[in-house]
């Protein structure tokens, strides 16, 4: 297990997907939150918020942005690192496929993907949980949808923590910032359901 | 009378390798082969997208096919054999 881990470790280090796997982390992270915002503050401000249909849009949602997002990461993945091991191949004057770099390619392809599949998804289906538990009767679907808003404030400010702790700048600032365009959507999807 | 096996004791060889994975690593995956007791990668020349680096070995039992896999495997090219030392050893009886 631990040598597995090593070689994982290696491959990732020699592809060098570490800065473009926090890309796409955050951006795709970023994507599923502001679209379940958008299903929930939506559904909220035109006057029909039905659990079931916040969590059927909201689910559906889900599955596509984690779809979409794997398939098309590994197929421009795929692209771009081929082209990558063509230039070593053309530099070596060499067949390097079966090497470590070929092995890299694949590794980074698939763990890339992964990264742009699973991000959005996990940052949309904690917001929906709040219907579940007013499905359950837990809750009042008007709490529902508050708590279901500030969970998006808070996987957003984590994401601007996150990105202020990458560019070395001010966590809080970069969180805050989040959360300020978090609001900007949450306004704009009020104001097309309020319509 | 005794029979003698010979035993690759020294290997210098000039080998080609992309910047990725460093010398460092590939000083460290040839140290683990049979039979290899030192490992000595010096930089040659570089380029944009290669660097050129000569490797010396010393051993007791050096496999010379095991050590040109080894550098295969990372993606180099062994040019040329540059110094080999081989002694010979008697079969025990």
């Amino acid at each position: 297990m631990l040598e597995s881990l090593r070689k994982l470790r290696g491959y990732l280090k020699i592809s060098g997907v570490a800065s473009i796997s926090r890309r796409y982390f955050v951006l795709n992270s970023f994507d599923g939150a502001i679209t379940i915002l958008g299903v929930v503050v939506g559904a909220y401000s035109s006057g029909a918020v039905d659990s079931r249909i916040v969590i059927g849009a909201g689910l559906g949602a889900t599955v596509a942005m984690g779809t979409s997002g794997f398939s098309g990461a590994y197929l421009t993945e795929r692209a771009e690192r081929r082209r990558r091991l063509h230039s070593i191949k053309k530099a070596m004057l060499a067949d390097v496929s079966k090497s470590v770099h070929g092995r890299a390619m694949k590794v980074a392809t698939l763990w890339v993907a992964l990264v742009d599949g699973i991000s959005p998804m996990l940052a949309a289906v904690v917001p929906i949980i709040p219907f579940f538990l007013n499905l359950a009767g837990f809750i009042s679907v008007d709490k529902a949808v508050w708590y279901s808003i500030v969970s998006i404030m808070c996987i957003l400010f984590l994401l601007g923590v996150f990105l202020g702790r990458i560019s070395k700048e001010s966590m809080l600032r970069s969180g805050g910032r989040m959360i300020v365009v978090g609001m900007a959507a949450a306004l704009l999807s009020w104001l097309i359901g309020w319509l | 009378m005794t029979g003698h096996d010979p035993q690759v004791k020294r290997l210098v060889l000039d080998v080609l390798k992309p910047h990725d994975p460093p010398m460092y690593e590939l000083a460290t995956k040839l140290a683990l082969c049979h039979g290899v007791d030192d490992v000595n990668v010096t930089l040659a020349e570089i380029d944009q997208d290669t660097e050129s680096v000569k490797i010396s070995i010393d051993g007791t039992d050096i496999d010379i096919e095991t050590v040109r896999k080894c550098v295969e495997d990372i993606g180099a090219s062994v040019h040329s054999f540059d110094e080999v030392k081989v002694a010979r050893r008697p079969h025990p009886k």
